[in-house]
């Protein structure tokens, strides 16, 4: 019961805060329906004049006037209701896109390492859609259609005839009943079909792609063969809703015929028995016309409402996740890093059923120094900088900066001081001077330049078309693997943070290369602490401490002379490193 | 490698555009005319039914001025208070001694009996008029006319009295009823069968295309998926023929439909009353024009809205998987307040659709009421006036609101048809890719392949005059293995593509067993040569299918001993669930290495004489890079293989080195003799050794 109650909390917020918008609205929809009705009943009111001779051209000239005077309010209110209601959804909807995303960037990689990224953007597009329309048309169709047809079925009653509405209310209620499941039936339809087309863009896709293993193997009948299964079943699938759409309508219709059968039958013999008059009469089947959309509503925003609502609950799981990794709510008075990082038995694992990835760590980098760790894939690396950056909280244990702890420091401060080039080198389709300046948003094209030179990528981006105003991804220029990794280094260098992180920040670049970045970096970073995780000896060798691990362990800690003299796995690993590059070096393709 | 060429639509079909489409169409020509004739049927009942409604209150409902007259029984079906009476005459011929005439004046009806023939004309000319005559001394159940010298009296009538009067009327509402009913049911099995022939020739339509599309882009060149993005090509097949099954399934017999009931509303309208008809219509062109002009509003802020959304996914896909980068950054505000400009973006766009509704259904609304007020206004003038019907009205009121609807269906159905039209354009324009790669129909057969393979100056550029290869001769025996060394760029992998002839050359000649490639059929020709790819591609299914690939021929004993000949069942064994193991490409679930291994399997599953093989640059752990050398040593037995090589140890190992520099063939001869030959094989071989260092 109480989950139930914070499932609403986020929108009854918005509700609250629209309530006089949405209120407006439904009065004018009620203002509108109110209006609505009294159309029929001037033509009723005309014919029966014209047919009991009670009305002349005047008299029917100023029935006339108030029938146009009507549908002018109608169409402003028609307008109004649009704007005031349907307006609103859409403000809805843009308020809580800006709120999912929010809420996002507070919490932490163990989520979004357990939440793919569609998933997490059906958030915004499909579950969005169903709520949006929730909240605007299913609204105008339920007070509309329950208004519409009360009012309706109140006139018919008192004007007309209890007995002929009892009767078409039969063939009324079984629309209802009937759009309803209809509908039901279109949604499931629907996603079948969505899904066959996907598997059948799946199919082509991947036939389209393996092009070359495809003429290689000479499969190309088989694959046609194959590809008509496909085919096949997607057209199987799109006639079963075909079928349903030749059905319903039809369908429909039959009930909408037998209503207007139901007011020629009982309705003429009501007129001609004198118990109604002809315009009664005409009135009923025009009051007949108005009930049959109401019917349909009816079954239509059942179905809206009831996928808004599934979709909220959806939305709110993400507004319930608790963000793990926040500020202490006593932080230590930290502004500043200067440069210090220890780690004291820190052990880690990255869920409770997984398996130890860091355990018992006790390291001390000083301030200043550079620091290389190295090891296996797998063996722990990431995930110690992934400590550092407070990406994940340590299982057990601690690691502190300058003497406070890590869960101590505010995020912001924590995050400022240390400068980081990740793994995956990703970078944002803007520009290349925006993307530089990610880090440091006020930095002077100065300042940019000179960074991109010292990560040795200044030279590429002046052979851009647009230079440092080049668009990069899909809108623009595609980037090596080493171009990123240069562009990624140069934006956490011109933060110039006490502390510089690169994961593997050189492994796509030349050698060449690699020897101009790391002694530039040296001059640059003097007195500052950098720390580098590399796979390559070559990369570490300058390096003032070396940290081995293996499987999660220290294995060796030492300068470069120091491990070459332990004769351990560092040593043999950079014995089969100058091996290699020897013999079996591969050609630079 | 060539360039990715713009999309280029070939738009000088127009005309023949539509008769191209149509063509597809022709397979169920039959189903099109039922459909057709039934939505006349259709059209021709809905048009239909209000009239009956007009009938049955003109010749039933409002039939009480019908006089009566006294009659045998024989000739009579209705009793009267014991008088037999009859309606079933002529008053101008008819000679009876009685009649009998109803009467409606102030919402009750009235019974005249015993009238002569003058004292009912006298009251039928009154009937509209009958305040002039009604007597001062009518009561409630009385009603006195003085007609003349003669003072008629009328008793009130009651319901029983009127059942039994009217009984002629009553039954004719009940045969009007019958009628209707079975209308409603001819009504329901005409569009339900229409509707389905529509969207199952639709969707058969769709499915044809779709397999010649298919068929017909595998039919290609590799030369067109060079310079063709793939995503572009998969839409023409999967999306552009979506949108065409609207074409068939609804739009074509629907534009047909909504013409042919808008004619038929007019001719009914104009032949019941000409002048009344164009009076009340001023308002339909306007309809037209406004719906015409709120079509292409909409239609722009369609697209602008599928911009913005399309814009916000970006932003979004890219935000999320680079969340990390935004935290470790601590740059939430800073993206937070670059979303909120997005989605800004996408609210206004959405905004902007909403006015345009908010503006066009109120309008059309408002005309909607306003061509009843119309008819209201005419058809009134006209009753007071004589010679327009109560009936009339009510059918103009009907169909002139039920012309609204064809009429805005109509506008949305023509912007259906441009969009199936550009869909179309696009489609013909892949189907009208020529494959320049063609097959001798007299091709020569070959049993089977000794795998020589000779190439005899031979030239080739990827893109005009810019050559790849220049004047290449040489020759490759039986079972030799020969491996192609040279820079980046040199024409090695070129000269792989050729020997399949995924390329055709410019000049020269290539040979395999001493027959020039072009006089063999391209699939004998591509069955003997099996290629192995540096990028492995992993189809979606299992393992086994990954290495049988839609061959059926191939037995499961065969795909493990192939897997266990090549090294690969080792790694197979160890999955879950071993053969059956599902994989995928976008799932990276397998290792280069593996994807090497299973390469290898699948190509070992063919047999092939020839072994063409662009060695995998790739760092491959040093366990799995063992099994793969061993590997390749059972593949190569007894085979001619032809490689890009890159390993100095596969390279070493090869019976003859061929070195490519800039397009030629420049040196040829074993590892030892190349370099003995101190040329640019050992300039390239240092260059290696040296840059490693």
């Amino acid at each position: 019961m109480k989950k139930k109650e914070k499932n609403i909390n986020q929108l009854s917020r918005y509700l609250k805060k629209y309530s006089l918008m949405y209120i407006t609205g439904i009065l004018i929809l009620l203002a509108i329906d109110y209006l609505d009705l009294y159309i029929p009943q001037y033509t009723g009111e005309i014919t029966d004049g014209l047919a009991s001779h009670g009305l002349d051209q005047e008299g029917v000239n100023a029935i006339l006037l108030k029938m146009i005077l009507c549908a002018l309010a109608i169409s402003a209110g028609r307008f109004g209701f649009r704007y005031f209601i349907i307006g609103t959804s859409r403000k809805i909807e843009r308020a809580l896109q800006n709120d999912i995303f929010r809420k996002l960037e507070t919490l932490s990689q163990r989520f979004f390492n357990e939440n793919k990224t569609g998933d997490l953007m059906a958030y915004f597009t499909n579950d969005l859609d169903a709520l949006r329309e929730a909240l605007g048309w299913s609204i105008v169709s339920a007070v509309d259609a329950f208004v519409l047809s009360m009012m309706t079925l109140h006139r018919m009653m008192t004007k007309v005839s209890v007995s002929m509405t009892l009767y078409i209310m039969i063939p009324m209620g079984g629309i209802g009943i009937l759009s309803y499941f209809v509908i039901q039936a279109f949604e499931r339809h629907y996603t079948a079909k969505q899904e066959s087309f996907g598997k059948l863009t799946d199919a082509v896709q991947e036939s389209i792609t393996a092009e070359r293993v495809i003429k290689a193997f000479t499969q190309e009948e088989k694959q046609l063969d194959y590809f008509r299964t496909v085919n096949r079943s997607n057209f199987n699938v799109n006639m079963k809703l075909a079928k349903l759409r030749s059905l319903a309508w039809p369908l429909l219709e039959v009930f909408i015929g037998i209503s207007y059968l139901i007011v020629i039958m009982v309705g003429g013999y009501y007129t001609i028995t004198n118990r109604i008059t002809l315009g009664r009469f005409i009135m009923f089947a025009s009051y007949l016309g108005t009930l049959v959309w109401p019917m349909i509503a009816f079954g239509d925003c059942l179905t809206y409402i009831t996928q808004g609502a599934a979709a909220m609950k959806r939305i709110n799981r993400v507004f319930n996740e608790k963000a793990e990794i926040t500020d202490s709510p006593e932080p230590d008075d930290v502004s500043t890093l200067e440069g210090e990082v220890c780690f004291d038995h820190v052990h880690f694992r990255y869920g409770k059923d997984l398996p130890e990835v860091l355990s018992d760590i006790n390291v001390k980098i000083e301030k200043g120094e550079t620091f290389a760790i190295m090891g296996r894939t797998g063996a722990g690396k990431t995930t110690m900088v992934n400590l550092m950056t407070r990406l994940f909280d340590v299982s057990s244990g601690s690691i502190s900066f300058d003497g406070h702890d890590i869960r101590k420091i505010p995020l912001a401060v924590l995050r400022e001081n240390i400068a980081y080039v990740p793994q995956d080198n990703f970078l944002f389709s803007e520009t290349l001077r925006k993307n530089l300046s990610f880090g440091k948003l006020d930095a002077t094209m100065e300042e940019i330049v000179e960074a991109c030179r010292m990560a040795d990528v200044d030279d590429n981006i002046q052979d851009f078309p647009d230079k440092y105003e080049t668009m990069i991804g899909e809108r623009g220029v595609t980037l090596s693997g080493g171009q990123k990794q240069r562009v990624s280094i140069a934006r956490a260098l011109l933060k110039n943070s006490p502390i510089l992180i690169m994961d593997d920040s050189l492994s796509a670049v030349d050698t060449d290369t690699e020897d101009n970045i790391l002694n530039n970096l040296r001059s640059l970073r003097h007195g500052k602490t950098t720390i580098i995780i590399a796979h390559r000896v070559s990369t570490v060798q300058n390096a003032d401490h070396i940290l081995f691990l293996d499987e999660g362990k220290v294995a060796e800690l030492g300068s470069y002379s120091e491990l070459m003299e332990l004769n351990g796995q560092f040593a043999r690993l950079q014995r089969k490193q100058q091996l290699e590059r020897q013999l079996a070096g591969s050609q630079e393709d | 490698m060539a360039k990715i060429e713009k999309e280029q639509v070939i738009t000088a079909y127009k005309g023949r555009l539509f008769r191209r489409l149509l063509r597809y169409g022709r397979p169920y020509t039959s189903n099109f005319i039922i459909a057709f004739i039934l939505v006349l049927a259709v059209t021709a009942l809905t048009l239909y039914q209000p009239t009956l409604v007009a009938r049955a209150i003109d010749e039933n409902i409002e039939n009480y001025g019908r006089p009566y007259a006294v009659t045998a029984q024989d000739q009579s079906q209705l009793n009267y208070h014991g008088v037999w009476l009859t309606r079933d005459f002529d008053l101008e011929t008819a000679d009876y001694e009685s009649y009998g005439q109803i009467v409606y004046y102030d919402e009750h009806y009235y019974y005249f009996a015993g009238l002569s023939r003058s004292d009912v004309q006298f009251l039928q000319d009154r009937l509209s008029t009958l305040n002039e005559v009604v007597s001062q001394n009518s009561s409630a159940d009385r009603l006195q006319i003085n007609a003349g010298e003669n003072l008629l009296e009328g008793t009130l009538l009651s319901r029983e009295d009127l059942e039994v009067l009217r009984k002629d009327d009553i039954n004719g509402i009940l045969r009007i009823g019958l009628t209707y009913a079975l209308s409603i049911l001819i009504y329901a099995l005409c569009n339900i069968t229409q509707a389905f022939l529509l969207q199952k020739t639709g969707q058969a339509v769709v499915y044809d295309i779709r397999n010649e599309l298919f068929e017909h882009t595998h039919s290609l060149p590799l030369r067109f998926f060079d310079t063709h993005p793939v995503g572009q090509t998969v839409t023409r097949i999967t999306n552009d023929v979506e949108a065409l099954s609207r074409l068939f399934s609804d739009v074509l017999v629907s534009v047909v439909a909504n013409v042919a009931r808008i004619i038929g509303y007019l001719v009914v309208l104009f032949c019941i009353s000409v002048t009344m008809s164009v009076r009340t219509l001023v308002l339909i062109p306007l309809v037209f024009v406004l719906t015409a002009v709120f079509q292409v509003l909409f239609r722009k802020a369609y697209r602008l809205i599928r911009t913005k959304v399309s814009g916000l996914n970006t932003f979004l896909s890219e935000h999320i998987s680079g969340m990390k980068l935004i935290q470790l950054f601590a740059r939430e505000d800073h993206k937070y307040d670059q979303l909120k400009d997005t989605t800004a973006d996408l609210y206004r766009s959405r905004m902007r659709e909403l006015m345009y509704y908010s503006i066009y259904r109120p309008v059309v609304s408002l005309l909607y009421t306003l061509s009843v007020v119309l008819v209201l206004f005419r058809g009134s003038a006209g009753v007071l006036a004589g010679g327009i019907t109560i009936g009339i009205v009510y059918i103009f009121i009907d169909y002139v609101q039920a012309l609204f609807e064809p009429i805005q269906q109509l506008t949305e159905q023509f912007s259906s048809l441009q969009n199936a039209l550009a869909s179309g354009e696009k489609i013909f324009t892949l189907l009208d890719q020529k494959n320049t790669i063609e097959e001798k129909p007299d091709f020569t057969s070959v049993e089977k392949f000794k795998g020589k393979i000779e190439f005899r100056n031979v030239w080739f550029a990827y893109e005009e005059d810019d050559y790849v290869l220049r004047d290449v001769s040489f020759v490759i025996n039986p079972g030799e293995k020969v491996a192609f060394v040279g820079a980046t760029g040199a024409g090695k992998s070129s000269i792989l593509n050729l020997i399949g002839r995924y390329y055709d050359i410019q000049k020269g000649e290539i040979l395999i067993d001493d027959i020039n490639i072009k006089d063999l059929s391209l699939k004998q020709l591509r069955q003997a040569i099996a290629q192995v790819q540096q990028d492995v591609f992993i189809f979606t299914g299992d393992i086994k299918s990954n290495i049988r690939l839609l061959n059926q021929e191939i037995s499961d004993e065969q795909i493990v001993e192939a897997a266990q000949t090549v090294n690969a069942d080792h790694f197979i064994e160890s999955l879950p669930h071993k053969y059956d193991e599902p994989v995928s490409e976008r799932g990276a679930t397998l290792s280069a290495g593996q994807r090497q291994l299973l390469s290898f399997a699948r190509t070992l599953a063919v047999d092939p004489a020839i072994l063409v093989m662009d060695e995998a640059t790739a760092n491959i752990d040093t366990e799995t890079e063992q099994l793969i050398q061993k590997a390749l040593k059972t593949l190569m037995e007894g085979r001619t293989t032809i490689m890009v090589a890159h390993r100095l140890s596969t390279i070493q190992h090869a019976d003859n080195i061929m070195v490519i520099h800039k397009g030629k063939l420049r040196e040829s001869g074993t590892h030892q003799q190349l370099l003995a030959q101190n040329g640019i094989y050992k300039k390239l071989y240092e260059l290696q050794l040296y840059s490693n260092n």
